[in-house]
């Protein structure tokens, strides 16, 4: 810029020298020829004409002249702005609350929804699922749809169900990086149209798994070859330590590369090699695998799914179970980007997206009203620069820069408070959406803003300058035509204006009221334990260094006691998943038994499982309801002793009877030759999400669960360390880890939290609509407030002297304040009536996020009204008092 | 009014005539914009009077357009001024113009010279 600005300054400066210069000689000639000095220099100007006409004509030849009228209007801009800080502040501060409101939403969608995968035409990638507990599907039948449909490319599997499940430790010199190892098909990498980077992806033997051969190689992710192995060039070929086994890298993935979208980015890719198993059809015995495919060009989701739909039908009915046949009946086909967003939260973003775009309509709303008013105030400037000669576009494009300068340093600012928003929420937004990357506005979300500000620019600068471009010059420089001002017609749509932001505004805070009182119904769900004071920390277990010994007693143990003992922890306590966790799900379930009519109504019961220690309900303090919880004499060598919830006993026994009846029950089929006893009943709790009610539950005592018996496998995957201490969890969580990494260092991998935000956690998506909505619906209404204040102020400045007319010809005080009430009343009528009709609409929108309350809550409606008239008429009591004080004298004197 | 009057037995520049004709001075030597009018004036016979707002607004166009260059001189009087000076380009802009502008003059000329014929007309 600097530069360019230079150059022209030269430029213009040495024109101006060229002219004199013409003008010496003609001067000199002149001279020459006889005439004398003032003769000779009137003579010349006369003949050269207008001079600083000719520098701008020839300055227009340069191709800049667009350039230097910007920089004029932006000077004469910059003046205006300087001229009447109030007004531009009140307009960069209105843009900037709608710009960073939808920004910091757009970025959040963008994040989400729109994010671009890194495969090759994501477009065409399907997933396709059944209706079994995993939605996979066994190899076999696979290999059937390979082989007989037409509109797929290629069908691939993997099997990644369970983030946790799937986490393995790569052993280094000293210390272990732990990683995601997805298990995929040879021909995953071909189907989704990525090669290795370096080295090659997995040989591909029948139905696209990998062959045997390569049943022991390894692929890497970019991150873990460049953090874990310092980007060694000679990886290809290594052998490597992966929890337990040793393989063979093959190959290094491209920087970027993520399968199955969403896992960590440091991730080791496993070889999933056919077994026996593979090509049964029995049932949970079966290995099921997800299934990802690539539609043939041209075919489209529905006809892939229709068809495959049909193969499906044939392929069930080989399934010798009648029960699992029909979970395998059908499928669904579902584009692979579609399904890594939940429908809830593509809702629930859509939903805030929409509310923040709504606030951005109100702050251009209130913003173009604002500057139709100033408009108005300046059309005696406006008309004066039309009379001198400036052509209505010059007149309009100064107007548009002006707005465009307002709109630049409102977007600026708009960025630094999405910025802020984002980061006030950025916990909320990440563990709703599962964002495992920075949220800050990345080029595309900048893009937007652009696009946002000229447009905000256009829409609410345009609209006023065409109107005081158009007005006629002629009435408007005659004396006083200020008062008699700028007509109805733009004091009706001023009034519009205000109503469509009134009407905006109601239906943002009836969202924000409903969420609210989602909110408060959510915080008084009883959930059934404690959550004060209770740090949790999710660890990753290396249960393959464990292998052959009992983790109980080798590192569950050991490490709770050395937990139990640290300074300032009350009781501590371990169980596979502490209440509304969701990191980990056991499910119990009934072995098929003597198939009675009991049986089976037992052998449906899915209930969640849990290994807990007996500390538990000191940490947790969930009540008993009969019987007692586990306690230091249940030891491995003790009787196996069981606690259900009563939801389990409701399923178990089948109808609703004391919960005792249960107690001393030996529970069918846990274990063939110990069946463990129940000899306790917990009340019910939330154990999923708030919002959930109870569901059947069975908790195993963990020092019983020794190797061989059932729970064993699955209290080795996770296991969540719980502590009941007074003391600051900042300042606890160092000292927890290093005693985790001294009871194994892989530990040390550990994420920490409280209880208590694990419940904030759990209210989830409404807690942060809510938020979000409340600071949105806050807005809206102070913009709201705003502009009614705003319009009703400038009419009665506008009217002051025919109120004055009016007072002097004896008109009450009080009527005339009623006046200019009732001009705001009816506004606010208007706007609500239409608010209400726009949200009974619009907040069905908000239903999945709604708990508690109905979306068409009268008493949210009632209370969003009547807060909106409060604040609207306190608003237009100012301009009232004002209109009402009108001093007659003075306003017909000021004439 | 006055002073318009004293302009009236000159002739008016055709519209896009003035490029060629400054083209075609140039070609005699590098030139001033005051040169560039006194020379066209006398060597039309004192019938050509290029306007200063229509001079340099070409003059710059035609820098533009690359078809001459500029450089500061003194003069042979000492005055500091802004010489113009042909490109080729610009040599080949000037052949291009006079062929267009000679076929122009032929055809207004046939049909200005061309005798009425037939009475209808």
């Amino acid at each position: 810029m600097r530069p360019w600005v230079l150059r022209f300054a030269r430029r213009k400066d040495e024109l101006h020298e060229e002219l004199r210069a013409h003008l010496q000689m003609a001067v000199a000639d002149r001279m020459e020829r006889g005439e004398t000095t003032d003769e000779a220099r009137q003579n010349a100007i006369r003949e050269m004409g207008n001079l600083p006409l000719i520098e701008d004509v020839t300055r227009a030849m340069w191709g800049g002249m667009w350039l230097e009228r910007v920089l004029q209007d932006m000077k004469y801009a910059l003046r205006q702005i300087r001229r009447a800080p109030g007004f531009s502040v009140t307009v960069v501060v209105t843009l900037a609350l709608g710009l960073g409101a939808t920004v910091a939403m757009y970025t959040v969608v963008d994040r989400v929804l729109l994010r671009p995968l890194p495969y090759r035409d994501a477009g065409s990638l399907v997933k396709i699922e059944t209706m079994t507990s995993n939605g996979g599907s066994p190899l076999i039948d696979i290999e059937e749809w390979q082989a007989r449909s037409h509109a797929l490319q290629s069908i691939a599997f993997y099997d990644a169900d369970s983030s946790n499940a799937h986490l393995a430790f790569i052993e280094g010199k000293d210390e272990s990086t732990q990683v995601a190892e997805p298990h995929v098909s040879a021909n995953l990498f071909p189907t989704l149209g990525v090669r290795a980077a370096m080295g090659r992806t997995f040989l591909e033997g029948k139905g696209g798994a990998v062959r045997e051969e390569d049943a022991h190689t390894l692929l890497l992710s970019d991150t873990v070859w460049r953090g874990g192995f310092g980007a060694d060039p000679h990886i290809i070929g290594r052998v490597i330590r992966v929890s337990g086994e040793s393989f063979t890298v093959i190959g290094v993935m491209p920087r970027g590369f993520t399968f199955p979208y969403g896992i960590q980015r440091s991730a080791v890719w496993k070889p999933i090699v056919p077994v026996a198993a593979d090509m049964t059809r029995k049932g949970d015995e079966t290995p099921r695998h997800d299934t990802i495919a690539r539609l043939k060009s041209g075919v489209s989701l529905s006809a892939a799914a229709a068809e495959l739909k049909g193969i499906q039908a044939g392929v069930a009915r080989q399934y010798p179970d009648a029960e699992y046949r029909a979970h395998v009946a059908s499928i669904r086909m579902q584009r692979y980007g579609d399904s890594l967003v939940n429908e809830d939260v593509r809702k629930s973003l859509l939903a805030l997206g929409g509310a923040s775009g709504v606030l951005w309509l109100i702050a251009c709303v209130n913003v173009t009203s604002l500057l139709l008013a100033r408009a108005a105030a300046r059309q005696r400037e406006i008309a004066v620069r039309g009379a001198l000669g400036a052509s209505r576009w010059r007149i309009v494009q100064q107007l548009v820069i002006e707005g465009l300068m307002l709109s630049v340093v409102a977007s600026a600012l708009g960025i630094g408070l999405a910025m802020l928003t984002l980061r006030m929420f950025e916990h909320g937004l990440k563990t709703q959406f599962h964002i495992y990357t920075t949220l800050t506005p990345n080029l595309r979300v900048l893009g937007a803003l652009l696009v946002l500000t000229v447009m905000s620019a256009l829409v609410s600068s345009v609209w006023p300058a065409m109107a005081a471009a158009r007005a006629a010059i002629d009435p408007a420089l005659r004396e006083g035509a200020t008062q008699s001002g700028t007509g109805r017609r733009q004091h009706r749509l001023r009034g519009l204006l205000v109503v469509a932001e009134i009407a905006m505004s109601l239906t943002l805070l009836v969202a924000c009221g409903l969420l609210l009182r989602t909110i408060y119904a959510l915080r008084h769900v009883p959930l059934g334990f404690r959550t004060d004071h209770v740090m949790v920390a999710n660890m990753s277990i290396p249960n393959y260094k464990y292998a052959g010994r009992d983790l109980y007693k080798d590192l569950y143990g050991p490490l709770l006691g050395r937990v139990q003992h640290m300074p300032g922890v009350d009781s501590a306590s371990l169980m596979s998943e502490v209440p509304l966790g969701q990191t980990f799900n056991i499910v119990f379930s009934f072995g098929d038994g003597n198939s009675s009519a009991v049986d089976l109504r037992r052998g449906k019961i899915r209930a969640k499982a849990s290994g807990v220690t007996p500390d538990n309900q000191k940490v947790f303090g969930f009540s008993m309801l009969r019987g007692r919880f586990f306690n230091n004499g249940d030891t491995a060598t003790s009787t196996p002793v069981v606690v259900v919830n009563r939801e389990f006993v409701r399923e178990y026994e089948g109808h609703e009877g004391d919960p005792g009846e249960i107690l001393g029950t030996p529970l069918l089929g846990s274990r063939k030759e110990k069946q463990p006893v129940v000899v306790g009943v917990l009340d019910d709790e939330r154990q999923v999400a708030v919002a959930r009610p109870s569901q059947a539950e069975i908790e195993v005592c963990l020092p019983q669960v020794t190797p061989g018996s059932m729970f064993y496998e699955p209290a080795g995957m996770a296991m969540d360390l719980a502590v009941r201490t007074e003391r600051d969890p900042a300042e606890m969580t160092p000292e927890l880890r290093r005693v985790l990494r001294e009871a194994s260092p892989e530990l040390a991998n550990s994420t920490f939290t409280t209880m208590d935000q694990v419940v904030e956690d759990s209210y989830g998506s409404q807690q942060l609509a809510a938020r979000l909505l409340e600071t949105f619906g806050g807005t809206a209404l102070v913009l709201c407030i705003a502009g009614i204040y705003g319009l009703l102020a400038y009419l009665v400045t506008q009217r002051t002297r025919e109120l004055g007319i009016r007072l002097a010809l004896g008109a009450q005080r009080g009527r005339v304040m009623g006046m200019v009430l009732w001009q705001a009343g009816r506004m606010l009528l208007c706007g609500v009536g239409a608010g209400l009709m726009l949200a009974y609409i619009s907040v069905r929108l908000l239903h999945t996020l709604l708990y508690g309350v109905t979306a068409h809550d009268p008493w949210t409606m009632v209370a969003v009204t009547l807060m909106l008239l409060t604040g609207g008429l306190a608003a237009a009591y100012l301009p009232a008092r004002r209109a009402a004080g009108v001093d007659p004298m003075e306003a017909l004197r000021s004439e | 009014m006055g002073t318009k009057n004293s302009y009236q037995n000159r002739i008016e520049l055709v519209q896009g005539t003035l490029d060629m004709l400054l083209l075609r001075s140039l070609q005699w030597g590098p030139q001033h914009g005051y040169g560039l009018v006194q020379a066209l004036r006398t060597h039309s016979g004192d019938v050509l009077q290029v306007e200063t707002g229509s001079l340099y607004p070409a003059l710059h166009r035609l820098e533009r357009q690359g078809w001459v260059r500029s450089e500061w001189k003194q003069t042979e009087s000492k005055q500091r001024a802004k010489y113009y000076r042909i490109t080729p380009q610009g040599k080949k802009q000037l052949l291009a113009n006079v062929d267009r502008w000679q076929q122009m003059v032929q055809a207004v000329g046939a049909i200005l010279e061309r005798e009425p014929e037939g009475s209808d007309a």
